[in-house]
This record gives structure tokens, C-alpha cells and sequence, in this order.
């Protein structure tokens, strides 16, 4: 390793390589550190023909290799075991912003959070907003395809990736394209949509290097209302109610009591009631003629499944606050207790409420508390167990418990992950979910982006599933 | 300070590990952190820190180790992670614990040193500032600022950028309010209020101190004297030298208690943490802890109680420009303290003012007590994002209640070549205050 450090100091300066153990410690995990590995060294590029050496030498040496954005991912994407550890964070120029076309161009290491506010002047934003928003970056949440509270009503990363540059794991950079910018998300130009493909695929198929994302103007109107339920299963069927009554909400946000108090404990309180068994965050926007009959009927609807109050966000303030006691919600478990594991299961909506209860069911169980924080409106579930890694019998009864809830979840003909990735945490489940052929299939698809799995090797597919990879034993890892 | 080394298991950082467990590793403190942003290495983020603590605990980094010392030197103190963290990881309380057990194992940088024991000690302190008050009225300090290489001319340029006309007096009964219904101003008695003058304010920033006085007085505070206060000890605890911040301590507070004030005030945000923390501070010294607590709870900003009282706003001068005023949160205030509008009611309250927003003005300038003087190149980054947001912000003045950032902004503005002039809000709600009652 010590040439090639040599090498990549070259390209991108000495403090901009990290290969001291004690200087690496940081970068063992992502925001799920429950999953902790040792990166051989760490390597920064600056620019984006850093970038580029970084890659082809690497490619060179053949040595495989793990990007990383902010280290806020949730499914140990981003962990390199005894591999290169390729940080993109300093990549972080906003190349261009076309406000008449509504596009930007970035480099991958920009915050989500900060491109909406370099854009905000021309009433535009970036939709897909998950809660991590004011520190991950557009490379992670493609990497990911991210999802966010507001992804109901506008869609996911890959809804808003129009075209990206990508250097793959040999070096080559290539521009992927999905039409130019006017044409809608769903068109896409001639030929397979490789950027659908590559939108996603967490950093197996190779590096962004820069990505035209598609802008969202600003609603006209926006009505945040917070209703609260004296049981988690009276919140759930009101959301599966709102979504059969035909309405788009832009959010649709479900937390429980556990959550909750977490929240107002916090720098965070957003004046969630704490008695409440769960509340129910809607937001509705657009333009504003109409909207007042869709909040009119979320609140009927609300109140009819057993609501106990609703309360509408009278002005910007309040609805900022309600927002940030949602998104900051993860990060507050650790008030519950040291360590935590978090969950990113979907579900079909409407059997939301009787998974609720065995999910809580499984925590009785197991002795443990299971808060739940999640995106009912598309069913998508983050049941978070806060918990003492140092107790190896309470450590024991959390994965029992996971490995449970996720079973639960398959079989309720839900899905392992909607928008943390599959990464190292759910592997386990892969060979569950999908048939060898699928497996297989997966790993063909890899092979067209990345022939020598060198890129964030260990992710995604098991390995011992892949029987293409078997075949190929000239592979490292 | 720098005594046997003590065994990692005994150290302060391990009397403070609960905090650390608070930390899911979210990671939503990273854009809060001015190092992270400036040196681009987890190592100098709060997570990357908190990691490191984590792993001195463990014994799988030694405290003797350079490269990672340098990193948590390398933390400015600023507190913005506390302001971001959701699970409440008390922050500055483990990095002074983790500096004070580092102390133990290694020397503090010669510069630091030398700093923190004249500001221990009045009677080295004082001629100090005093020489520095002579090379500021002569005027070499703003030729030398402009002569040296940047980085060396900062000091002086901090020191000019403190220079101010002398401000006459004004008797605070004679200031004509913008309401009339305001009359008998003067009648009101909030309270007895006693300042913690404080080592640069009172030596570097005097028309400061008689700004806070007076602008209190107008505003219906009666100001007694605590006569044999000393440096409040921040400057020491923060650098990993609790036991000196401890003595000061125990000085300021039998002198604040001969007083009979009501309230402390503040109009240092450095100094108004600290003394706000000394409960904290002397919780293990059973004659002092009682009397820390109740110190603690009487201290007050001078915006807090200028805030209170409305502040009362002077009357207008016919014909006056309107000047640009942009507002600079101080890291102590806002984060440490956690006192965001009063400031801005401050300056909301001043005559033909705009009032324009800064952006970051959250973010550290970078000045973080003696940080400036001991990491010139890491404080250096820091300051040129907030300089540009300045810059862009169309101000004239940018206000901000703390001497590091006065003199940090100041400097660097100084440096820059720049017209625009870093100001106290009291100071600018002292001028408006001696404008109102001149015009009579």
C-alpha cells in the first residue's frame, strides 16, 4: 500500500492521504456504527482531475476501493475494509445553476441542504430532502437514490438526476444522459436509461464526478398540519385513508410516542405532544387555490379515525420547527440510550397498522424499545432500537429482533430498504428477498459498470450468492 | 498545569464519558463545524473528535500522539455543534476535558502558555495592555499591520481595529426618547447591576465598558462596583488549565458578592459563558459549589437586560444618513449562552439603521479566545468565508458583543483594506443614546 499512498500523494498532496490507523479511526463507519471497519488509507481529491488520477491510479494498482460523501448513510454503505477509502467531500463546487432551464450542475461532495439555499434566491429547490439533508451530499444521494419526506408527492433522486459524469472503477469517464432537461422525469433518451441504472447502484458502478440535477419551484402555498392519535394504529389508518381519498400530500410523516419524546427533549422540540401514542406531520402545497379543501379533508379524515387534535402551522416559523423535530428525530435517539440500530423496511400502506403492532409486539418480546419515525404515506418504515452495544445480551435481543421485523416485513410483501441502501446491514436479507437468478442478474448488470468488482466491494450482493463472481476467481476483493 | 500524567482511566475525560455515549454518529454537526468546513478532514469535525476521545478512553490511541493532539487543538470551542446536535453531546464540556487531560501528557504550545499566565496574573496583565494601548494611540499599529506579511500583521491589525474616538459623556437623563409617552425614564429602577469589566474589555475596549454602563442606566439599571474582579478564567479552562480558571473563580466570585449587585452583567459573550458555567466549574469543591451556582444564576448579556427593558429607543436626529448595520453572532452567545434576539433588538432599536441579515452568521469568525494567536493558519481560514459574507451583505458596520470577535472581524476587515468597521451593539445604541440627548 505504501507505494501507491505514495502515488495518490502525488496527485492530490500529502494531507489529503490519510494512512495512519489513528488518523483513520474516523472514517471506520458511516451513521450506523454498529458496522465499524478499518480503511487501509484514505485518499481526498480536490478537484475533479484529482479525481480522475485518484481513479486511474487505483485502477492501476488494481487495488478496490470504497467512495464516501459526509458519512451519513444508514446501511454501512461507505465502509472500506482494508480497502482505499475515496472521500469526496472536498469536491463541492456548484459548477453551474440555469435557473430558466431549472438545473444545476454539482460536483458529488455538495450538501443536499446547501444547493437548495444557493437556489432559494430564484424561488426554486431541490425536491428529494431526506433528513440528513443539512449534511449529506448529492454524491451519497445518488449513490443511495435518496429518498425525504417530500419524495411522496415528488419522487426520488433518480426522479431528479438528469445527467451525470462519471469516472468508472477503470478510469474512463463517461457522461451518462437521460434527454435533456425541459423533457419530463420519465422520458428518457434513446437507448437503456444507463442512468437509471447507474441512480442507485451504491458507488458499485463507479464515481460522480459531476450531475445536472433538475430544480423545483417553490409551491405557491404550503399548509403543514400535525395531527395527534391516542394510538399508533389510529394514525396509520388515517394515512392509508388521506391516500385512498385520493390525495397527494407532499409529506405524510408518522412518529411514535418513544419518538416524540426523544424530539422534545432535544435543541429540536417542535411542541409535539407528549402524551400522544403518535402524531401524524402532513404537508400539502402547490397552488393555492384548492389547497385549503385538501387540508379541510385531511383534518375530517384525521378526526374521523380517531384524531384527538389537529393543529395547522400558522407561519413559516412554526413549520420549520415541525420540520425539524422530524428530521432530526434519528440523531435524538441517542438521549434514549448509546447505540442504535435503525431499520428502512416498506411496506404495502395499508397493512401499516397490524405491522405497527407486531413490530411493537417483537419489542415486548425481546425486552426492548422500538421507536418508530417513518414516512407512512409510502409506507415506508424506520423502526429504531436504541440500545448498549457494551451488553452483549441486550446486543443479542436487538438483532433477533431486526432479523424478526424484517421476516415480518417480507412476508407482509414489503421490501428490505427504500431509501438507506442495502450496503453491508442487509445483506443478510438479499437471498431472502430475491432468487439466485435475480442475484445473478444483479451482478451482470455490475459487470458492465465495474468487470473487476473493484468499486465498494462486499456491498449489495452477497458475494457467496453471485455465482458469476465464483466464476471469475481472478477478482479481489 | 502541566503536572504527572495522569492514568487515561482517572483523567477528566473519563469522569466526562456520558456525554460521549450521547453520540449516534448522525453526523448533522459536520456543516456546523468551522474546521471541518476550513481543513476538510473528519479528524477535525466534532464526530471525528468525539471518535478520538472514544478511542483515548479505549487506550487504542495514545494521548502522547502529535497528530491527533493537533486535532483537538485544532477545535476553536465554538459550541456550533451543540447548537446542531439532536442527542445534546455536551461538547465543550468534553473538549476541555479531553485538553485538560492532554495537558497532563504533554506541554501546551510555548505561545499559549506565555498568554495564559499574563492574563493569570494582574500585575502582568496590566502593563501589557498598557503598551499595547501605546503602540495603538501611535499609530504603528495599523503601519506595522500594513507592512508585515499577513499573517504576522494580524495582531496588529486586531489592535488598531480596536482604536475608537473618545465618545464625550452624555448624562443618560437627558436622552430624548423616540416615544413620548417615555418620559420619566429615569424613574424606573430595574435593579442593581454590577459589570464584570474584564481584561481586554476594560484595557482594549474601554469606551465599550462605559457605553455598557451608561446605555444601562438610560435604560433604568443603577451600576455598583465590584472592585477586585480579575480575568473570568475562560481563556484558561478552554486551553485544558482548569485549576487556574478555578482560582480566578473563587476571586470573582467573593468580589462580585461584596457588590450586592442583582445581576452580573456581560458584555464579553467569552466571559458571560464561562462565568455562566462556574457552578460547573467548582462543582467538586464543596465550600465554593453553592456559592458558583448562585454567581452563575445572576449572570446576565448586556442585550439580556437591554432586551428587557425594551431597550429604549432614542429619538431620531433630523437629516442623519442611514447607515447598514449587519449582526455577527458571537459563538458564546449563541451557541454557548443561547441568547439570539436580544442582540437584534439591540440594534433594532437604533435611529436611521437598515438592519441587514448576515448569512452564517452562526458560524464561527475564527477569533475563539487565544485560537487566533496560537493557530493564526487554521483561524485564517476561518475568518476569510465570514469576511466574504460581510462583503456581500452591503453593511457598513457589522456588530457583534464579543472583544475576540470585534478584534478578529476587525483585523481582518483592517487587513482587507476594507471601510467597513466591526462595532459593539452597545456601542452603537451608546452613540445614538449621546446623539439624542446632544441634540437638546
Amino acid at each position: 500500500m505504501t507505494a501507491l499512498a505514495t502515488t495518490l500523494e502525488r496527485i492530490v498532496g500529502p494531507t489529503h492521504v490519510l494512512a495512519r490507523p489513528a488518523s483513520l479511526l474516523a472514517y471506520r463507519s458511516d451513521a450506523l456504527p454498529g458496522h465499524r471497519v478499518m480503511p487501509a488509507l484514505a485518499v481526498m481529491p480536490g478537484t475533479r482531475e484529482e479525481l480522475i488520477a485518484v481513479m486511474r491510479a487505483l485502477a492501476e494498482d488494481g487495488t478496490p476501493y470504497v467512495a464516501r460523501g459526509a458519512g451519513t448513510g444508514l446501511s454501512g454503505g461507505a465502509l472500506a475494509d482494508g480497502v482505499v477509502l475515496l472521500a469526496l467531500h472536498r469536491l463541492r463546487r456548484i459548477i453551474q445553476i440555469d435557473p430558466v432551464a431549472r438545473t444545476a450542475t454539482v460536483e458529488p461532495g455538495v450538501v443536499n441542504a446547501t444547493l437548495t439555499r444557493a437556489v432559494a434566491a430564484h424561488r426554486l429547490h431541490y425536491a428529494p430532502d431526506p433528513s440528513s439533508q443539512t449534511a449529506c451530499t448529492i454524491g451519497g444521494n445518488i449513490a443511495e437514490n435518496a429518498g425525504g419526506p417530500h419524495c411522496l408527492k415528488y419522487g426520488v433522486t433518480l426522479n431528479h438526476v438528469i445527467r451525470a459524469t462519471v469516472v468508472l472503477p477503470s478510469g474512463e469517464v463517461v457522461q451518462l444522459d437521460r434527454g435533456d432537461a425541459s423533457a419530463s422525469a420519465s422520458a428518457s433518451s434513446a437507448g437503456y436509461d444507463l442512468l437509471g441504472a447507474f441512480v442507485g447502484s451504491e458507488g458499485c458502478f463507479g464515481v460522480v464526478a459531476d450531475v445536472t440535477v433538475r430544480l423545483t419551484p417553490d409551491p405557491e402555498r404550503v399548509i403543514t398540519l400535525l395531527a395527534d392519535f391516542m394510538s399508533v394504529r389510529s394514525a396509520a389508518n388515517a394515512t392509508s385513508r388521506i391516500i385512498a381519498a385520493g390525495i397527494v400530500p407532499a409529506a405524510l410523516e408518522l412518529m411514535d410516542q418513544a419518538t416524540i419524546e426523544a424530539v422534545e427533549s432535544s435543541v429540536y422540540a417542535a411542541g409535539y405532544p407528549r402524551d400522544a401514542a403518535a402524531v401524524l406531520l402532513a404537508e400539502v402545497d402547490g397552488a393555492a387555490a384548492g389547497l385549503d379543501d385538501d387540508v379541510r379533508a385531511i383534518e375530517a379524515l384525521c378526526l374521523e379515525s380517531g384524531a384527538r387534535s389537529v393543529r395547522i402551522a400558522h407561519d413559516p416559523a412554526e413549520r420549520t420547527r415541525l420540520w425539524l423535530g422530524r428530521k432530526k428525530a434519528f440523531g435524538a435517539m441517542g438521549r434514549v440510550a448509546p447505540h442504535l440500530v435503525v431499520q428502512d423496511a416498506v411496506v404495502p400502506r395499508t397493512a401499516l397498522a397490524d405491522l405497527l403492532e407486531d413490530i411493537q409486539a417483537i419489542g415486548v418480546k425481546h425486552r426492548l424499545r422500538v421507536c418508530n419515525v417513518f414516512h407512512a404515506g409510502d409506507g415506508n418504515l424506520h423502526p429504531n432500537i436504541p440500545y448498549d452495544a457494551d451488553d452483549a445480551d441486550e446486543s443479542a435481543r436487538v438483532h433477533k429482533a431486526m432479523k424478526e421485523i424484517m421476516t415480518r416485513c417480507i412476508d407482509a410483501g414489503g421490501t428490505i430498504t427504500g431509501e438507506h441502501g442495502v450496503g453491508l446491514d442487509k445483506l443478510p436479507y438479499m437471498e431472502a428477498l430475491f432468487t439466485p437468478d435475480t442475484l445473478d442478474a444483479m451482478c451482470s448488470l455490475r459487470s458492465v459498470f465495474d468487470p473487476t468488482r473493484r468499486s465498494n466491494p462486499g456491498k449489495v450482493v452477497p458475494v457467496r450468492s453471485c455465482r458469476e463472481w465464483h466464476a471469475t476467481p481472478a477478482a479481489r476483493v | 498545569m502541566t503536572g504527572t500524567a495522569l492514568p487515561i482511566a482517572q483523567s477528566p475525560l473519563a469522569e466526562a464519558r456520558a456525554g460521549l455515549d450521547r453520540c449516534v454518529h448522525c453526523g448533522f454537526c459536520l456543516p456546523a463545524c468551522p474546521t471541518y468546513l476550513a481543513l476538510d478532514d473528519e479528524n477535525d469535525s466534532p464526530r471525528g473528535r468525539l471518535l478520538l476521545m472514544g478511542a483515548l478512553l479505549e487506550g487504542s490511541i495514545s494521548p502522547d500522539d502529535a497528530t491527533i493532539g493537533r486535532h483537538f487543538d485544532q477545535c476553536l470551542g465554538c459550541r456550533g455543534c451543540e447548537s446542531a446536535c439532536p442527542s445534546g453531546v455536551p461538547y465543550g464540556e468534553l473538549i476541555e476535558a479531553t485538553r485538560a487531560t492532554l495537558a497532563t501528557h504533554r506541554p501546551l504550545p510555548f505561545v499559549a502558555r506565555f498568554i495564559l499566565s499574563v492574563f493569570a496574573e494582574l500585575w502582568l496583565l496590566r502593563p501589557v495592555l498598557a503598551a499595547a494601548r501605546v503602540v495603538r494611540a501611535s499609530g504603528l499599529a495599523r503601519l506595522v499591520a500594513r507592512v508585515l506579511p499577513a499573517r504576522m500583521g494580524m495582531p496588529f491589525a486586531m489592535l488598531a481595529s480596536t482604536a475608537r474616538r473618545v465618545a464625550p459623556g452624555y448624562d443618560p437623563a437627558t436622552v430624548r426618547l423616540a416615544s413620548t409617552d417615555d418620559t420619566h425614564h429615569m424613574d424606573v429602577h430595574r435593579g442593581r447591576a454590577a459589570l464584570l469589566t474584564g481584561c481586554v474589555m476594560e484595557s482594549l475596549f474601554t469606551d465599550v465598558n462605559r457605553a455598557t454602563e451608561r446605555t444601562l442606566a438610560v435604560n433604568g439599571w443603577q451600576l455598583c462596583e465590584a472592585g477586585d474582579q480579575v480575568c473570568c478564567g475562560a481563556l484558561h479552562a478552554h486551553a485544558g488549565d482548569p485549576e487556574t480558571a478555578r482560582t480566578l473563580a473563587r476571586t470573582n466570585i467573593a468580589a462580585f458578592e461584596q457588590s450586592g449587585a442583582d445581576v452580573i452583567v456581560m458584555n464579553s459573550a467569552g466571559c458571560g459563558a464561562m462565568c455562566r458555567e462556574y457552578g460547573h466549574l467548582l462543582a467538586d469543591d464543596p465550600a465554593w459549589a453553592a456559592r458558583a451556582n448562585r454567581f452563575g444564576a445572576k449572570v446576565r448579556d448586556v442585550s439580556e437586560l437591554l432586551a428587557e427593558a425594551g431597550p429604549r429607543q432614542p429619538a431620531s436626529v433630523p437629516g442623519r444618513a442611514t447607515t447598514t448595520v449587519t449582526y455577527d453572532a458571537p459563538c458564546h452567545l449563541q451557541h454557548a449562552q443561547r441568547i439570539t434576539a436580544p442582540p437584534l433588538r439591540v440594534l433594532a432599536a437604533l435611529p436611521s439603521t437598515t438592519l441587514v441579515p448576515l448569512t452564517d452568521s452562526d458560524q464561527c469568525c475564527g477569533s475563539a479566545g487565544i485560537f487566533n494567536l496560537v493557530r493564526p493558519e487554521v483561524a485564517e481560514r476561518v475568518l476569510d468565508p465570514k469576511l466574504a459574507r460581510i462583503a456581500e451583505s452591503g453593511a457598513t458596520v457589522v456588530a457583534t458583543g464579543n472583544p475576540g470577535c470585534l478584534m478578529q472581524i476587525g483585523g481582518g476587515l483592517v487587513l482587507a483594506g476594507s471601510s467597513v468597521v466591526a462595532r459593539h451593539p452597545v456601542e452603537l445604541l451608546d452613540m445614538a443614546y449621546a446623539r439624542a440627548a446632544r441634540a437638546d
